[in-house]
């Protein structure tokens, strides 16, 4: 029997006005995945994982979390969800373990089991020095991790992270990136939404690029760069008769682009592995003299750029 | 844990001994009572706790604390210095009553309420509802934590000047029974305003309009509490006032006291329904409540029907009763007829079931033929007891039965314009969304016209001062109606005849009109719902035994 995925989202469209905030999403999300939910502001991401997280419901479709619906079964969803929305939602006048405290009880913990909930919550955030600090008191990275544990404080088999490392300094966000990957490796489901895609590329195992309320691309990056991006850019060092170089490459129908910087040529070429490998060994029959020849990695902002166009609704 | 799998939690114990250690008390009577109340806490509401906490530590808590026993300790000196020398061989406790009394409304009467409204519309305002919402708490639990936090209040300012109310007793001059008399109706009053702060939080989380509904409650909250004291501290000073060795004062301090409860419960229950989830069933739970009020209304007026014998019972029986409805089913019929897959798991079955039961469900034709149900219901009651009473000779009868054209107009007229306004809400719902409060607006617009319009048409005609009643009249309710308890309807026979026919087709049209809503049947619950629910309670299947000739869950 396949293996069912914890995140179903079923044809999701979330109408305001006649503003299309969600407009027909589907994307699974399958156990231990770090799944990463990227787009330009206004995309829709906050928007579906709110109807994801229970807090909204759709105008069409449906998202299903461990097999139940957001819509129909909200109050079972919600014991198998932690969610972390992009505002903290703190009280004054409330210290850290008084507020992990607190929604350790709402969750229905209860005795020994709510004090082994908190131990283990701020050990795994390392708040346990901070346990008596007014909450108005902590930084920002502070009380992301706080936010963080009171999302994991139910022990949730599913986590949705909305913009977690917004405004953090770097080593607050790879202490955080470290806790998101932590996480995932002890089997939660993570759906993370972030405006820093190098970090996004390096927790995610797959991610979902969303602009206008309308999916475009979902997968790994290297399967996104394959499915939207015709183009690879190929870099090759010759030793000598750059120029010669240059212009055979000009006379093919399948290099485009060609810039020479020095011994260096860059160059987009069109096709898959195989014409790349027919490429350089048509240049070795030509005679040039290559010393490198290799595919120049697209990174995850690259794939961003490519497939979205920065529109805005 | 009774939520969360425990099996499965990494938070859960290895240990068995653990928790059974903090469970069971032993040792010392001390450590017994320790371990009772820390077991007692774990039940607490959490918002209970959580707002204990946050109260205890808050500004605005220390300042109406301090500012509490400041003005007791000031009254005290103020008012034994007043009294002096008199204080000595005078009773005096009536009068630092007043003063005590009056100190303490404020907080208790205008504060607290306000600050159970502040609580919860600033979870609403700051972010902090929605985390709470998808915690295990259902909004019932939230709506009742922020009340229990209230009255939690209410009890710290009882107890700070209950030394100085206890020393108002030792002065003499007033009893035990007026003191708690005062203290228990002003507890009970501070419960139902807080309510309703809680309900208005819920009304709109706009931010301009929680502004104005904040002005209004505090105008409001400072209304009931001057007048609250001005009319108890009358009652303190004027000692002949009170009535406590009538037992007919205690029954309505009972009928009152059921009302105050069944209203605070309702305000709960409409607040809880107010920031349910969008799938939930909203509605049931305030008819079945609505339902309740109905029962205790026609329970009392029973009861004082038979024991004072007196006919204008049954008049204020009738019209409290068609106001109340009115007004309920206004808001009733602002509902959409809309149930969700979650809703229709648990709709009734068999006929029986779908009889009774199908118009407590949520939907505008559902609600008109709820309201109508409980007026024909009361109708009947009143009747019957009318009757019964003409027949047993113990009303004293005052003209013949003029109550009974009286009553039946009274329903009548409220199933017409319930059922008008709805016809008119159903077209205005083609042309797009319509909400309660437009409902609402609707029929107390079409109320109002059907009184105005033929008072001016007939002035128009006949001029002012020489107007009288005539059958132009028919909308008018209020003139009709008064005319009916006067006996003068009589020469006008056709005007009942007309309302009653109208009020027959305008309800079977609405009837019409509500066939989709009946026609809703109960969905199967998915399978990995059911998984789901044998797996947190393995032992429900074994209950299910029995059949119900309401229900039918086989079919589940």
């Amino acid at each position: 029997m396949p293996e069912q995925p914890v995140i179903d989202m079923r044809r999701l469209h979330r109408f305001f006005g006649s503003t299309r905030a969600v407009n027909d999403i589907s994307f699974e999300v399958m156990k231990g995945e770090v799944f990463g939910y990227i787009g330009p502001n206004g995309a829709g991401k906050t928007t579906s994982m709110r109807i994801l997280a229970t807090l909204d419901i759709p105008t069409y479709g449906d998202a299903l979390v461990d097999g139940f619906s957001v819509i129909n079964d909200p109050d079972r969803v919600r014991r198998r969800l932690g969610f972390m929305p992009d505002y903290f939602g703190t009280y004054a006048d409330v210290n850290c373990r008084e507020y992990l405290d607190f929604f350790a009880r709402a969750y229905g913990l209860r005795g020994n089991e709510r004090r082994r909930a908190l131990a283990h919550v701020m050990g795994f955030t390392k708040l346990d020095g901070l346990a008596e600090k007014p909450i108005r008191g902590l930084s920002k990275g502070m009380k992301q991790r706080l936010c963080l544990g009171r999302s994991m404080i139910h022990d949730p088999s599913v986590l949705i992270l909305d913009e977690p490392a917004a405004g953090l300094d770097p080593r607050a966000r790879i202490e955080l990136r470290q806790m998101i990957r932590e996480l995932a490796d002890n089997g939660k489901t993570i759906l993370v939404s972030s405006h820093i895609l190098t970090e996004l590329a390096e927790m995610c195992d797959r991610v979902g690029i969303i602009e206008r309320g309308e999916l475009l691309a979902v997968g790994t990056v290297a399967e996104i760069q394959r499915g939207q991006i015709t183009h690879c850019q190929i870099k090759a060092r010759v030793l000598e008769n750059v120029a010669a170089v240059a212009t055979w490459l000009e006379n093919r129908g399948d290099v485009e682009s060609i810039r020479v910087d020095g011994q260096l040529i860059r160059f987009s070429h069109v096709g898959e592995s195989d014409a790349q490998a027919a490429l350089l060994r048509e240049m070795i029959l030509a005679e040039f003299a290559i010393a490198e020849f290799g595919i120049e990695q697209r990174s995850l902002e690259d794939v961003f750029m490519h497939v979205t166009r920065g529109v805005v609704q | 844990m009774s939520s969360i799998d425990s099996s499965s939690s990494p938070f859960a114990s290895g240990d068995p001994t653990e928790i059974s250690e903090a469970v069971i008390p032993k040792g010392t009577l001390w450590q017994m009572m320790e371990s009772g109340i820390e077991l007692g806490g774990e039940r607490l509401n959490p918002i209970l706790v959580k707002e204990a906490r946050q109260a205890l530590k808050s500004k605005q808590f220390v300042i109406t604390f301090t500012l509490l026993l400041l003005a007791g300790w000031v009254w005290s000196m103020l008012g034994v210095a007043l009294l002096s020398p008199g204080v000595y061989y005078a009773p005096g406790g009536r009068f630092m009553l007043s003063g005590y009394f009056i100190i303490l409304t404020i907080p208790v009467l205008v504060i607290v309420p306000f600050s159970a409204f502040r609580s919860l519309a600033a979870e609403r305002e700051d972010g902090t509802f929605e985390l709470l919402s998808i915690t295990a708490l259902s909004s019932r639990q939230i709506v009742t934590g922020k009340l229990g936090s209230a009255m939690l209040q209410m009890l710290v300012y009882y107890s700070a000047l209950a030394p100085c109310i206890a020393f108002t007793y030792l002065l003499r001059g007033i009893d035990i029974v007026t003191i708690v008399f005062l203290l228990f109706w002003t507890l009970v009053a501070s419960v139902l305003l807080s309510s309703i702060g809680l309900v208005v939080a819920t009304v709109s989380r706009a931010r301009h309009w929680q502004v104005l509904l904040s002005v209004l409650l505090l105008v409001g909250l400072c209304f009931v509490t001057f007048f609250w004291t001005l009319s108890f501290v009358s009652l303190i000073v004027d000692a002949q006032a009170t009535a406590f060795d009538d037992t007919d004062f205690w029954l309505a301090m009972a009928a009152i006291m059921t009302f105050c409860i069944s209203h605070a419960v309702m305000f709960v229950l409409i607040a809880a329904a107010q920031i349910s989830f969008a799938s939930d069933n909203r509605s049931t739970k305030l008819r079945v409540m609505l339902l309740v009020q109905q029962t205790l209304w026609i329970g009392w007026m029973a009861f004082f029907w038979i024991k004072f014998e007196e006919e204008e019972i049954l008049y204020i029986l009738v019209s409290v009763a068609c106001l109340y409805w009115a007004f309920a089913g206004a808001c009733l019929m602002g509902e959409a007829a809309i149930l969700s897959p979650r809703v229709k798991r648990s709709l009734p079955q068999s006929f029986l079931g779908r009889m009774c039961f199908t118009w407590f469900n949520p939907g505008s034709g559902t609600g008109y033929t709820f309201t109508v149900a409980n007026l024909l219901t009361l109708l009947l009651v009143t009747i019957v007891a009318g009757l019964t009473a003409e027949l047993e000779g113990f009303a004293a009868a005052r003209g013949g039965f003029d109550w009974v054209i009286f009553v039946t107009l009274a329903v009548a007229y409220v199933i017409v314009y319930l059922g008008v306004a709805r016809l008119v809400t159903l077209l205005l719902r083609q042309l797009g969304r319509v909400t309660m409060l437009l409902t609402f607006l609707v029929t107390l617009f079409l109320c109002v016209i059907g009184v105005a319009l033929p008072l001016f048409f007939q002035a128009w005609l006949e001029g002012y001062s020489r107007m009288s009643y005539s059958i132009v009249q028919m909308s008018n309710w209020c003139w009709t109606l008064e005319e009916a308890a006067d006996g003068n309807l009589l020469t006008f026979s056709l005007v009942p005849i007309i309302i009653y026919c109208s009020a027959v087709v305008v309800f079977f049209l609405n009837l019409l009109f509500a066939i989709y809503e009946v026609e809703q049947v109960r969905l199967a619950t998915p399978e990995r719902v059911l998984q789901d629910e044998r797996e947190m309670h393995p032992s429900t299947d074994e209950k299910r035994g029995g059949s119900s000739p309401w229900d039918d869950l086989k079919a589940t």
